[in-house]
């Protein structure tokens, strides 16, 4: 059996938090809960996975007490991760038009900056925010950056933010704060595919660099 | 067999059934922003809570009807027209081939609910047809409608006409009361700053700005990302809130300090710029007991509605 001693917290009046701490234990937890039938909705958080009960059928008491039993059953974490992703990707220029800027603010080059983050072996954290966003993490914490002052209106679809430690692929057009270096080019969010959300929690990417003209 | 859009109004989408078991995807619940309010319409033409209809933001907006039909409408308050005749609130409409359908500009709450009897054509996508408009899905093409846009209505029925009991009238204002709990990142003291808030221009389907109250807040501060749902009030670095609807992004850094109680979120859908918010706490156990008061009340004239 694991340590189970996990907090678990309301977060509303329909929903509980297991406050487990980061890394792959989430994604643990997350599939062990998806397995049972109680749950609503199970939703992972960077430090935390919650949950969403049916208000209808328990009560805040009897649905936190039903957590408590099912976490502390937890099964031993066994696999060693999930799929593993080769991304293919174009970095600076209109795909990415930060990454002269997050070069400069490192004292390094474009290349030092691309060959880092696809040297690294990225873990999908979480999905969340909009359809698909995927949070990596796994990229050097030596190279720094930061959200944008000002978020752009519109950031296309595949775009690969940068903030010191982790990635985001946008897997939707739409507003967003990171700085982006780059842009993936496959779909990464197809509603018409039979795999609509191509990478899922616990997955592994590597991002390969295609050469420009 | 088809009701055509002559002026959508800032913004029109076709809603049905929430979606279940994505938000582990990212992906919300969408849905009409007040779930309420969608099933007394559908209610009044004899339909199932969550059969889809139209969502109307603010108006004016206006519909010709290619074929008699009967119309329910609930939701914001707003004059109803048939053919420039005004029509009673909460009653099952009659609606003739050819006639025009208006609705005035909204002058309390955001959105008005339009059900019809028959089933209005909307792709499915993810097991619901509403819209989600970032990522063009459900509804009208994935969008919002527009002038001249037909929507197809399949298998219409004479619906019997219907009126709405009186005591299941919420009258909407420019001043709500909402009962909420503790979020998660909610801090001691600030149980004496719930409010006045007022809503600000930035509201959509995904979520409301508010201002004033916990005028002190000096906790927002990104954490880490962790679920936000529906009902979720979020302070931002400027200060301000961030009331989350049906559309509302399923993940977010900013603290979350109160939950509007589940009996209360379908109030939110109808806040428009201005209005005034008081948040009253309240406890895990009144929630509940709000919940089932509530739910009491309704069930009788809305089987199968949950709120």
């Amino acid at each position: 059996m694991m340590d189970t001693s996990f907090r678990i917290v309301p977060c509303g009046d329909d929903a509980l938090r297991i406050v487990s701490g980061p890394g792959r234990v989430r994604h643990h937890l997350a599939q062990y809960l998806a397995g049972l039938t109680d749950w609503l909705e199970i939703v992972l958080g960077k430090d935390d996975v919650t949950v969403v009960f049916d208000v209808h059928v328990l009560s805040m008491a009897a649905a936190r007490r039903r957590l408590q039993a099912q976490v502390s059953d937890l099964p031993e974490l066994t696999g060693t991760g999930g799929q593993l992703h080769l991304l293919n990707a174009v970095f600076g220029g209109t795909s990415g038009p930060d990454l002269d800027a997050v070069a400069g603010a490192n004292g390094l080059s474009v290349e030092d900056v691309i060959e880092a983050v696809c040297g690294a072996e990225l873990e999908v954290d979480m999905i969340g925010f909009t359809p698909g966003f995927a949070y990596l993490s796994g990229v050097p914490q030596s190279l720094k950056s930061q959200r944008l002052a000002t978020p752009r209106m519109r950031v296309p679809s595949g775009s690969i933010g940068i903030i010191t430690g982790q990635a985001g692929l946008y897997a939707l057009e739409g507003p967003g704060g990171w700085p982006l270096i780059g842009r993936v080019t496959e779909a990464l969010f197809d509603p018409h595919a039979v795999k609509p959300f191509r990478i899922l929690p616990g997955d592994r990417v590597r991002l390969v660099a295609e050469r420009g003209p | 067999m088809s009701i055509t859009v002559l002026n959508p109004g800032p913004q029109a989408t076709l809603q049905g059934a929430a979606r279940q078991g994505l938000r582990q995807f990212g992906m919300p619940a969408s849905g009409a922003a007040d779930p309420l309010a969608h099933a007394i319409a559908n209610r009044l033409v004899g339909r199932s809570p969550d059969a889809t209809g139209m969502e109307i933001t603010f108006g004016p907006a206006s519909f010709r009807f290619e074929r008699t039909m009967h119309a329910g409408i609930a939701g914001a308050e707003t004059e109803i027209r048939i053919d420039g005749v005004f029509q009673p609130p909460g009653q099952t409409l009659h609606v003739p081939a050819g006639a025009t359908l208006s609705f005035s500009p909204f002058v309390a709450g955001a959105r008005a609910y339009l059900s019809v009897s028959g089933e209005m054509a909307a792709t499915k996508s993810f097991g619901s047809a509403s819209t989600y408009l970032p990522a063009s899905i459900g509804g009208h093409e994935g969008r919002a409608l527009r002038k001249n846009d037909s929507i197809a209505v399949s298998e219409v029925f004479s619906a019997p006409v219907v009126r709405m009991p009186m005591e299941l009238r919420f009258a909407l204002s420019h001043s709500y009361a909402l009962r909420a709990v503790t979020g998660p990142d909610w801090q001691e003291g600030m149980q004496d700053q719930l409010g006045p808030f007022f809503v600000t221009q930035r509201l959509s389907r995904m979520g409301v700005e508010v201002e004033g109250g916990l005028a002190a807040i000096s906790v927002a501060e990104m954490r880490p990302s962790s679920a936000v749902l529906p009902g979720a009030l979020q302070v931002t670095p400027s200060g301000r809130g961030f009331l989350l609807l049906a559309d509302g992004q399923t993940t977010g850094g900013y603290p979350h300090i109160l939950q509007v109680i589940r009996a209360d979120r379908h109030l939110l859908g109808q806040l428009r710029p201005k209005d005034r918010i008081q948040f009253l706490l309240r406890s895990q156990t009144e929630s509940e007991a709000a919940l089932l008061a509530k739910q009491k009340l309704l069930e009788t004239w809305l089987p199968g509605f949950r709120l």
